[in-house]
């Protein structure tokens, strides 16, 4: 729930279709003539499908055309991060029960060819059918990629003793403690790996869960998961696109560091190299994931003035308080001017969150945040808020000192953070020969340093 | 004889042969059904009633000693009683809970009943489990008593006249691990006893006692599975012999987090391994 | 190895007898061969007995005559091997066929009642029995690759060979899905287990009354003894050398009860029962204790093809309707009816593991298969007394044709259960 470490790339975006639709476009193939004719025609919507054309039965299965939407698996820096968050996202965090440091080894490797396998789609191996299947089968016979990434982190439990990784431990990488409105379930915390699913639908996440449980039984347990989505917006023609809404109907999202700016995430995301972390983590982020319950039945109950000065924006525009008529969420709000809190109150949410100072330019965070509904507690209230994820190119800086401004703000009546943890995602997978984690297990001597 | 199986067994593979042409786009996993003969599974199989056979007749006994305790107001005696008794269900799990009925009767949990530990549909071993720990006295248990000694003796009578259906003997290797990973690595089985590493041990011994009869009959060139199988299954024995006491063990609760981590990882891959067992022996 | 028929005429059972020797002449000491050459000539006693056998013969032979008839001959296939046994030898002898369902037209052309059996080692195959001089019968079985004997005539008569070369139509594929037998062989492998288990110990007290020298007790145990061993004489009577050496009765024998082949249960009913004397038992009974617990070994280690369960049981119970309607099977101690019961209960355990599959494939064989059990299960059951089932002799003829009537439906039902299941 944490809002507001404003970008300082303040230029609303126009643009006609955003890079990330380039890439994908690129990365099926596409030609120019194919592209622009798709830009002049009805640009599908993103996330969810479609109903099937006339003439369906009830059950027909809804229909996209984005199904074969990939990303690019290799690179400097794992997918799910700056990709642009599709609708459907879930962390899912492990122990490692690997004994040995072949075990672990073994435990990337699989994730990796896991990984690459799940992210580019195809058939699975078919198995006689007297056998289990190799796959579950969920997505058909063929499995598409549906813009699945993959984001694989790890957590400060697997730099103890087990494997001698602790010299090469992220310096600001810790078990997250409880901040004071924390409600913390042990069930729902930490854990020593956490992969990141995000993909045009909850099926492909759930489809590359069990393809990663099913495969890697004896080295991963599950800890706890958490699924969410954002909901679907239409595409206004000549206007930016909309921060999604999340379960307290509030624009979660907005200004956040411009992904597309390489300079801005050397600076604020990626781990550089020849700082003062090891060698290994360059390329990679931390990550730091919350999951938030929102108490919506009195959030509902509360006048909505009430509400717009706990977040420090109008809701149904986005705009900040202080903004004129026809403000929207990318208008940027001058807490300068407003120095008694008159428009936008010292407590409120993005004030806090991010109060736009010089000194909070250094506490920048990318937010990847989803909305989740569980089902209902038992109290009879729905169970439902916000799977918090964000990255940083330093933990402390970043997310911890963030939110330790917001501790004690108004809105944490209506919220209670109640599980998540501090992981450290890995840097990207280069070429065919690399695996996950690589550079840090040759930084530990486990395998040979890469070629 | 034997070579008829083995051409009936190449009659298979042919089948099996053409199967896999139906979707030529997809890679194959040279892993056909194996070249066993059926009838090669009958001796496992019996055997494996026999092994049956025996567990239940001390199950019947001890569950008399069990119950008989229970009825003579022994609180003590009962709850020294409980866990060693169970162990031999556990054993034959797959074969007892093909009853669903007695399985229910016998061995359902307080949250299998809507009114959990009120619920009169609640009985057997937990509901006197519930009553010696968490009341610490045997009253109001006698009935249970009854209904679980009679239970417990149709099981034995049922399983008596049953014909073991081969792919549950089979199959009952992984549905061990499976109870194991799905419902008792948490510590809910017996939670008002904390003796589930005595339940872990029948259902390790009923699955690696399946596991054993039928290894001879794998493919020759399987011997990396054997060989993780039975790698997964000395881990648990080192995990679980930790915890040795007596001639039992010590409480659940005393179970360390990185040991039960062990035991999650062997326990999660020996079922994901097992499931392959009815395969690799060619029984749908 | 339990006759047939009660008529089956004696030269028969010798040839047979005497093939086993062959078997039994590899196993069995120097002593024992010694002494089989040795045998003494009959006692006068004994030619009595057999002059009283001759009698039963006449009646006996009746009874065959009677089976004979209302069995139609079935017409041989065209494709049918036909194999002509002479006083000599068969013709051919020497048989060459693909593997899978074969069928054999056996032409009896010699003076004798014979027999012609494929024989895997001690193992039978496959039987046709009682082919009387002059008449031939039809054998059809589903033959594996491999070489096999065949008895062909009389003893002095060289065994045939049988090579079954590997064939497309095997028939191998269209044989039902195999794994639908492994629940009940498992199921009655686990019972032969027990049940020879059961004779092993039950034998073994019996031979411990003998040595004791206590004839009373030693009358006791025979029964519950013999029972056991027809429970599970489907099976066992596979093993021809031990059937025989177990079970084998005097009429069969060249010098009948003065045989040194005579052993096994009928000797020792002949020394318990008929002469009330335990001298020279000890050995007899030892010999039988150490050849049901390799009954219970072999049976251990038996594979059994899953056609066997219900061919086996009938055979047993068209051996008994030929012969409870003459002179029985425990012809000394007249404990036949015991005996039989034991025998249906052996029968009845192999019909109700099949009965599931029957039931699918023909509930109305399933059915009536039932109701013939059961009739002859009520049929026993009604010779019941206090004192536990009634002496055949005491049993009048008309309830012995219909005991012979009952069992001989129900062998027809059995005799049916295979083909409903895909096994023949």
């Amino acid at each position: 729930m944490i809002d507001e470490p404003d970008s300082p790339v303040r230029e609303p975006r126009l643009k006609p279709y955003s890079p990330v639709r380039r890439d994908i476009l690129k990365a099926l193939g596409l030609n120019a003539l194919a592209l622009a004719g798709m830009m002049a025609g009805v640009a599908p919507r993103p996330g969810l499908a479609r109903e099937p054309a006339a003439g369906g039965n009830v059950a027909t299965a809804p229909v996209s055309d984005r199904t074969a939407e990939k990303q690019p698996f290799l690179g400097e820096h794992q997918a799910g991060v700056v990709t642009p968050r599709p609708a459907c996202g879930m962390v899912a965090s492990f122990d490692v029960l690997a004994q040995t440091p072949d075990e672990l080894v073994r435990l990337f490797r699989t994730l990796t060819e896991r990984t690459r396998f799940l992210m580019e789609g195809g058939t699975p191996p078919v198995r006689d059918p007297r056998f289990p299947p190799t796959d579950s089968g969920i997505l058909g016979p063929v499995v598409i990629p549906d813009n699945l990434t993959v984001t694989v982190s790890v957590g400060s439990s697997l730099f103890d003793g087990r494997f001698g990784l602790g010299p090469f431990r992220p310096k600001y990488l810790e078990r997250m403690t409880a901040f004071p409105n924390d409600a913390l379930n042990a069930d729902l915390c930490h854990g020593d790996l956490s992969i990141q699913l995000c993909a045009n639908t909850a099926d492909t996440t759930i489809h590359a869960l069990r393809d990663i449980v099913k495969n890697l039984p004896d080295l991963l347990w599950l800890r706890w998961k958490q699924e969410g989505a954002v909901p679907v917006l239409p595409e206004v023609p000549d206007r930016p696109a909309e921060s999604a809404r999340n379960f307290l109907g509030f624009r979660d999202g907005s200004a956040n560091p411009d992904a597309n700016d390489t300079a801005l995430m050397n600076r604020i995301l990626w781990v550089q190299r020849g700082g003062e972390e090891p060698e290994w983590m360059a390329g990679g982020t931390y990550q730091a994931v919350r999951i938030i319950r929102n108490f919506v039945e009195r959030w509902d109950r509360t006048p909505l003035r009430e509400q717009e000065r706990i977040f420090g924006r109008a809701r149904d525009s986005g705009a900040p308080l202080d903004g004129g008529p026809g403000a929207s969420e990318f208008d940027v709000p001058d807490f300068g001017r407003d120095p008694d809190g008159v428009h936008t109150p010292h407590d409120s949410h993005i004030r806090l969150a991010n109060p736009r100072t010089p000194e909070s330019e250094t506490n920048l965070i990318l937010r990847r945040p989803f909305n989740y509904s569980n089902g209902v507690t038992k109290s009879g209230q729905l169970d439902m808020g916000l799977l918090f994820i964000c990255y940083q190119a330093n933990l402390l800086n970043g997310f911890i000192t963030v939110q330790r401004r917001l501790d004690g703000e108004p809105l944490e009546e209506y919220i209670k953070p109640v599980g998540g943890g501090y992981f450290f995602t890995l840097p990207g997978v280069r070429d065919e020969n690399d695996f996950f984690a690589r550079p840090l297990l040759a930084a530990a001597h486990l395998v040979p340093a890469a070629g | 004889m034997k070579k008829s199986l083995l051409s009936f067994a190449a009659a298979t593979t042919l089948a099996l042969g053409s199967l896999t042409l139906a979707a030529p786009s997809a890679p194959v996993l040279a892993q056909a059904a194996a070249a066993v003969s059926p009838l090669d599974l009958v001796a496992p199989v019996a055997e494996y009633k026999i092994y049956v056979t025996k567990a239940t007749q001390q199950f019947v006994k001890d569950t008399k000693a069990f119950t008989d305790a229970v009825k003579a107001g022994d609180v003590e005696k009962a709850k020294a009683l409980f866990a060693p008794t169970r162990v031999s269900y556990e054993q034959i799990e797959p074969i007892a809970e093909l009853f669903s009925d007695l399985d229910a009767a016998i061995d359902s949990r307080a949250d299998d009943h809507e009114k959990a530990e009120a619920d009169p549909g609640f009985t057997g071993f937990h509901r006197i489990e519930y009553g010696l720990w968490e009341k610490n006295s045997t009253a109001e248990l006698g009935p249970f008593a009854d209904k679980l000694l009679a239970d417990v003796e149709e099981l034995h009578k049922r399983i008596a006249g049953l014909t073991f259906p081969p792919e549950k003997v089979v199959g009952g290797a992984a549905v061990l691990m499976e109870e194991v990973a799905a419902t008792k690595i948490s510590g809910e089985e017996d939670r008002y006893s904390h003796t589930d590493l005595w339940d872990f041990q029948g259902n390790f011994d009923g699955s690696r006692k399946i596991f054993d009869l039928f290894r001879p009959l794998l493919p020759k060139d399987d011997g990396e599975f054997v060989k993780k199988v039975e790698g997964n299954f000395n881990r648990v024995d080192v995990i679980l012999a930790k915890y040795k006491e007596g001639n039992g063990f010590q409480s659940y609760e005393k179970l360390t987090d990185a040991d039960r981590n062990v035991l999650a990882g062997a326990v999660n891959t020996l079922a994901e391994d097992l499931s392959t067992l009815r395969g690799k022996l060619g029984l749908d | 190895m339990v006759p047939v028929d009660a008529g089956a005429p004696r030269a028969v059972r010798r040839l047979r007898i005497a093939g086993l020797n062959k078997v039994i002449f590899i196993m069995a000491s120097p002593q024992d061969n010694a002494g089989r050459e040795k045998a003494a000539p009959p006692s006068s006693r004994l030619a009595r007995l057999a002059v009283a056998g001759a009698v039963v013969l006449v009646i006996a032979g009746g009874a065959v005559f009677y089976l004979a008839s209302r069995k139609t001959p079935q017409p041989a296939p065209d494709d049918a091997i036909t194999v002509t046994i002479t006083g000599k030898t068969c013709d051919p002898n020497e048989l060459t066929v693909p593997a899978g369902r074969r069928t054999f037209r056996i032409v009896n052309n010699s003076d004798r009642t014979v027999e012609w059996e494929i024989l895997d080692g001690v193992m039978v195959v496959e039987e046709r029995e009682n082919i009387a001089p002059g008449f031939s019968s039809t054998l059809t079985a589903r033959l594996d690759t491999g070489t096999f004997q065949i008895t062909c005539g009389l003893l002095s008569n060289p065994r045939g060979t049988l090579t079954v070369t590997p064939s497309a139509d095997a028939g191998n594929a269209a044989r039902p899905a195999l794994t639908a037998f492994i629940g009940p062989l498992a199921e009655y492998r686990v019972y032969l287990a027990l049940e020879s288990g059961a004779l092993t110990s039950a034998t073994a007290d019996l031979a411990a009354a003998v040595r004791d020298g206590d004839l009373a007790r030693a009358r006791a145990l025979y029964v519950p003894a013999r029972a056991l061993y027809r429970h599970i004489e489907p099976a066992a009577q596979r093993f021809v050398d031990l059937d025989a050496a177990i079970s084998a009765r005097a009429d069969y024998l060249e010098k009948r009860e003065a045989d040194p082949a005579f052993t096994g249960f009928h000797r020792l009913e002949y020394g318990l029962f008929a002469q009330g004397d335990l001298a020279g038992l000890t050995p007899v009974a030892e010999r039988l204790l150490a050849d049901v617990t390799t009954l219970e070994e072999r049976l251990g280690a038996l594979q059994l093809p899953p056609e066997r369960m219900a061919d086996g049981a009938r055979t047993l119970l068209t051996r008994w309707a030929g012969s409870i309607a003459s002179e029985g099977e425990e012809r000394y101690s007249g404990t036949d009816i015991d005996s039989l019961a034991a025998t249906l209960a052996g029968a009845g355990k192999v019909i109700g593991l099949l009965q599931p599959l029957v039931a699918k494939a023909d509930p109305a064989l399933a059915t009536e298969t039932q109701a013939k059990l059961d009739a002859a299960v009520a049929r026993i059951d009604g010779l019941r007394g206090p004192q536990g089932y009634a002496r055949l002799g005491d049993v009048g003829r008309e309830d012995r044709a219909a005991i012979a009537a009952s069992l001989q439906a129900l062998a027809d039902a059995t005799g049916k259960l295979n083909a409903s299941i895909g096994l023949e």
